[in-house]
């Protein structure tokens, strides 16, 4: 192993605390309290345990990935500018037409749609860099996923803002129609492969796993514009819940991870296919060895499933409080279950059959379509109790 | 369920219970285990697909007799209660269960095994390995440096050297044997809850679930059950001020009555809107009552925060009518005079009405207290206002003897409509369909008097002679043609009644020559206009406000608006209006009620299947050796992972450079 290498190396292993992590514990700390200070009137005895627990988390998530902390500042200050802006402007939803930052940039609309242009430039950004064989390039593909991370997330906070502007009743955390959770399905993803791509040093895949970053974003414009999906309306009594923060979260963690893995599966395809031909061909020297991929699809599919195994048993949970049983075979619920038994059994192949490479490349690819089914197809063909996201 | 990679575990040792073995290794093999955990996928899918539960006719009816009789026979209509369903889960849990018992011993044996007695030789050839020798080996000062980096120590003296033998990441093997135990935990914790224990008693006869809807005093003992059933979860509706103390779970094709050990009286049920009209939230004010209780607990539930008492919980899972008292006039829309009859009723009672075209069953179904729609954009722009509420409306069925039905629904105040107000009266002859809506016009005072004076005044053919008589004096012709003409006029007003004016035309069109067509069916709809054209000014003359000389734009607009409305009056069904006067409005709870002893065992499993999945993922069990040979002076140091990963070797190498800069390199 080179020296220059193992520096790179010890980048990822846990630093020292230092002024930087104090400074970001510390924010967090104020930031919650300051949450708790001014809505914690609203919030049960669960949200305020929620909110406790998120602020841990986050500082914990800090450390573990520092990238992170940037990401949170820019998402922060964005966000309560466009907060600011709206109580400067009377605190009136109407604000959005008339107030020239929250027209162009960061109402939620704005923001979302500057989330997808980024993401979609990101994604051709990516690909421009890999075939142009330019570091600089793929650098600036990774500054515009980051930059439409933060839009998107920007997106959604101010969105929970706007939802209590146009009727406080209304007000709710927009994780709850199909609109809402497919801005976190992008956001998600993405973060979960920048991830990735600092921890594997290779930008080469960004191409691959922001495609699919940008076929939601085109499901989100045709479903706000063909079908007005932006719309902020009310939530259901079933949703109206501690849980909702939570459950939907976690299952897109699952969701991110394991479409992730399947646009590395298809990465490694081609490169297999490609390898078959010719080992020397200088797109197969610029992708990560197969080794690498094969690697990288366990690893998102492993954290994948813990988080979907999660995200299904709070699930579960919150079914036996609002549905009266912990299992129904909802068609939803059902899904869920068909996607965790097809990476249970993903997972068993591979960790006692020892199975690698192609066949699990596909099979990754495979589950994908059977998670998607279960996070489109359900609500688009079975009704059942989930019916909150029709298309 | 998984096959470890045994390298530390010993060969088998038990070639003599070869039989028993193979079977072992064929119920604990991983084939089977994946091709349960497909089969299981797979039938889940099709239970998706396939709606289940349904009633039999729909199937019939999507599938014809033929494939119905084969998926019924194949269970796909109640997949997750079916026998090789059941199985598939059975034999996945033995599956699970042999690999649990199979593998455990040796993991459990593997997290305390250091191997720090092995030879120099069997470290060389370890996955990773590498031998050097050191300026200054220090057994201390390394195992210092292992345990710095998470590992376990063991120090071995061996007969040429010392071994220091580290671990970490023990909790993985953990993570094996929890995931597995969670997953036969779980499926304990279902079948607790399933209604296995019913069919048993199903199969022996002593219960049978009730398919039709009588009333409780009518369903059989044998439809019953009581305490003894372990668990269930079914639903009850109760109207405000009422209490049950029965419960009803859905069963095969039918359901079953579940006696309840308390009584729960409703007290009072609210529901909330959204100013889209969208419920908001509903809640109900609860009392339990229970032999076993010196005090009834009163609970207010609403969705999403259920009540729990011992082992049960009682959900708020939705609302109905609980039986609204509605007081009515019922129109007979071919009388000749403006009497309605009064109807005190409420919902889901049934009425009977005698009319001269046969004998009625009206079943009041619902009653809605609000109707919010959305407004159109002029509207909005008017007030601003992106809802409207239409008011109360009645749901209810006309069924005629030969069992066909008409579904209504009937508003009680006039809406606006382009600034008319209209009573809206909607029907259709099937549930899938729509309703179409009548909009019988309000007259000044915003009632339907006007319009019943109308409408009797055309039925009646004496008035209608005698007002025509009045009105149109004969001017002109002979008193026989005037005569004609009137007859006429009534014999037009009669068909117009019955089939409006398309009626009128096909009559043309079946019995003139096709060259007069035109001409004879302009002059009969203008004579039919005409008639009523007068009928309309007699009942504007009996209203004594009106002014006959100038016409008012309202009085005009009103008579082109009962036009259209008498015009498809004849197919509005049974000849009959239903106006809703007055109400009281009775709302009922829908309550679910479950007892779930599996609940706390499902969410044990759960809870150790989460942790399981996060051992056996993040928890990585290595295993370094340090083995000073003292006849060379060298340090062999050897590692091996569990699962290798691509960053074992890098983890291994920089072990390796912490440790040199340790004890130094001898050059």
């Amino acid at each position: 192993m080179s020296t220059a290498n193992a520096s790179l190396e010890m980048k990822t292993e846990r630093q020292p605390w230092g002024l930087r992590d104090t400074i970001w514990t510390a924010l967090i700390l104020l930031g919650s309290y300051f949450a708790w200070d001014v809505f914690g009137s609203l919030m049960d005895v669960y949200e305020i345990g929620i909110l406790i627990g998120f602020a841990a988390f986050w500082i914990w998530f800090g450390r573990f990935w520092p990238s992170i902390q940037p990401y949170s500042y820019a998402t922060a200050v964005l966000s309560l500018l466009a907060i600011w802006i709206y109580i400067q402007n009377g605190n009136v939803y109407e604000a959005n037409e008339t107030a020239f930052f929250l027209k162009y940039l960061i109402s939620s609309q704005s923001a979302i749609m500057w989330m997808s242009a980024l993401f979609v430039i990101a994604t051709a950004a990516y690909f421009g860099g890999l075939f142009a064989k330019s570091e600089s390039i793929n650098q600036f593909a990774s500054f515009l996923a980051w930059a439409g991370a933060v839009m998107g997330t920007v997106g959604m906070m101010v969105r929970w803002h706007e939802s209590y502007l146009i009727n406080p009743d209304y007000g709710h955390i927009p994780v709850s129609s199909l609109y809402e959770v497919f801005i976190l399905f992008a956001v998600m993803t993405t973060l979960i492969y920048l991830f990735y791509e600092q921890k594997m040093r290779t930008r080469a895949m960004g191409g691959f796993v922001m495609l699919i970053v940008s076929a939601s974003v085109a499901f989100l414009l045709w479903y706000t514009f063909d079908r007005g999906a932006h719309e902020i309306q009310p939530l259901v009594p079933a949703l109206k819940s501690y849980w909702m923060k939570i459950h939907v979260p976690a299952n897109f963690v699952g969701y991110g991870a394991f479409s992730i893995a399947a646009m590395v599966g298809i990465a490694y395809l081609i490169v297999a296919k490609l390898k078959e031909s010719n080992s020397q061909a200088s797109f197969v020297q610029r992708m990560p060895s197969l080794e690498s991929m094969d690697d990288l699809m366990y690893k998102t599919i492993a954290l994948g499933f813990a988080w979907f195994t999660i995200a299904t048993v709070l699930g579960a949970m919150w079914a036996a409080e609002a549905w009266g049983g912990y299992w129904s075979w909802d068609p939803k619920e059902t899904w869920a279950l068909i996607v965790w038994l097809n990476y249970a059994a993903w997972l068993h192949i591979r960790m006692s059959k020892g199975w690698r490479g192609k066949p699990m490349a596909w099979w990754a690819v495979i589950g994908l379509f059977i998670t998607t089914f279960a996070f489109l197809g359900v609500n688009m063909f079975l009704s059942g109790l989930h019916s909150y996201g029709e298309l | 369920m998984s096959q470890p990679d045994n390298q530390n575990a010993k060969p088998d040792t038990a070639p003599k219970k070869q039989h028993r073995i193979q079977w072992g290794a064929f119920l604990g093999s991983m084939n089977l285990a994946v091709t349960l955990l497909m089969m299981l996928a797979i039938a889940s899918v099709i239970g998706t697909v396939l709606q289940q539960n349904q009633p039999f006719q729909d199937y019939i009816i999507k599938f014809g007799p033929f494939w119905t009789q084969v998926f019924n026979s194949l269970g796909l209509f109640h997949v997750y209660g079916a026998a090789w369903f059941i199985l598939v889960l059975l034999f996945l849990l033995i599956s699970t269960g042999v690999c649990l018992t199979r593998n455990t011993p040796g993991f459990l044996k593997d997290m305390k095994q250091f191997s720090e007695g092995l030879s120099l030789n069997a470290y060389k050839h370890q996955p990773q390995s590498i031998t050097y020798t050191p300026d200054h080996f220090d057994a201390d000062q390394a195992t210092q440096l292992l345990e710095q980096q998470g590992y376990k120590v063991k120090q071995h003296e061996r007969d040429d050297g010392r071994t220091i033998a580290g671990m970490k990441g023990r909790w993985n093997r953990w993570g094996y044997i929890l995931t597995h135990v969670s997953i036969i935990v779980i499926c304990v914790g279902g079948l607790m809850d399933s209604n296995l224990l019913l069919k048993a008693r199903e199969l022996s006869g002593n219960l049978a679930p009730e398919t039709r809807s009588v009333p409780l005093s009518q369903i059989p003992q044998k439809s019953w059950v009581g305490d003894e059933n372990f668990s269930f979860r079914g639903t009850v509706n109760v109207a405000e001020g009422q209490k049950t103390d029965v419960l009803f779970l859905p069963y095969d094709r039918g359901f079953l009555v579940q006696k309840l050990p308390f009584t729960i009286d409703v007290e009072d049920f609210r529901i909330q809107y959204y100013d889209t009209g969208m419920p908001k939230n509903y809640a109900s004010d609860l009392v339990l009552t229970s032999p076993e209780l010196d005090e009834p607990i009163r609970k207010t539930i609403e969705v999403n925060k259920p009540l729990y008492y011992k082992n049960y919980a009682i959900y708020q899972s939705s609302f109905g009518d609980g039986g609204s008292k509605l007081d009515l006039q019922v129109h007979p829309l071919l009388a000749r005079e403006f009497k309605p009859l009064e109807l005190n009723t409420s919902v889901d009672q049934i009425e009977t009405i005698n009319t001269p075209v046969g004998k009625f069953r009206i079943e009041f179904n619902d009653f809605k207290l609000h109707n919010i729609v959305p407004n159109s954009e002029e509207e909005q722009a008017k007030t601003g206002k992106k809802m409207h509420n239409n008011g109360p409306s009645i749901i209810f069925k006309v069924r005629n003897e030969e069992g066909k039905a008409w579904e209504y629904e009937n508003f009680m105040v006039p809406s606006q409509q382009e600034g008319r107000w209209f009573y809206m009266t909607g029907m259709r002859t099937a549930t899938a369909e729509p309703f179409r809506y009548l909009f019988l016009p309000a007259d000044e005072n915003r009632k339907l008097d006007r319009f019943f004076e109308f409408l009797t005044l055309i039925n009646d053919p004496d008035r209608t002679q005698a007002t025509l008589k009045d009105a149109l004096p004969a001017e002109g012709v002979d008193e026989r043609t005037h005569e004609m003409q009137l007859k006429l006029m009534n014999q037009l007003l009669m068909l117009f009644r019955r089939q409006g004016f398309t009626g009128i035309t096909r009559f043309v069109e079946e019995n003139v020559p096709a060259e007069d067509q035109k001409r004879v069916r302009d002059y009969y709809i203008n004579q039919t206009s005409l008639a009523l054209q007068t009928l309309y000014l007699s009942v504007l003359e009996k209203e004594e406000t009106q002014d006959l000389e100038t016409i008012s734009d309202f009085n005009k607009q009103w008579f082109e608006d009962a036009m259209v409305v008498l015009n498809s009056l004849s197919n509005y069904g049974p000849p009959l209006f239903f106006e809703l006067k007055d109400f009281t409005h009775i709302q009922s709870t829908g309550l679910q009620i479950t007892k779930s002893p599996g609940k706390d065992v499902v969410y044990f499993g759960s809870t150790l299947l989460i942790i399981g999945v996060f051992f056996l993922f993040y928890m990585r069990q290595k295993r370094v050796w340090l083995a000073f040979d003292n006849h060379h002076q060298t340090l062999t140091v050897a590692g091996k992972d569990t699962k290798p990963l691509p960053e074992t070797e890098k983890e291994f190498n920089r072990l390796v450079d912490a440790l040199q800069a340790q004890t130094g390199i001898k050059q």
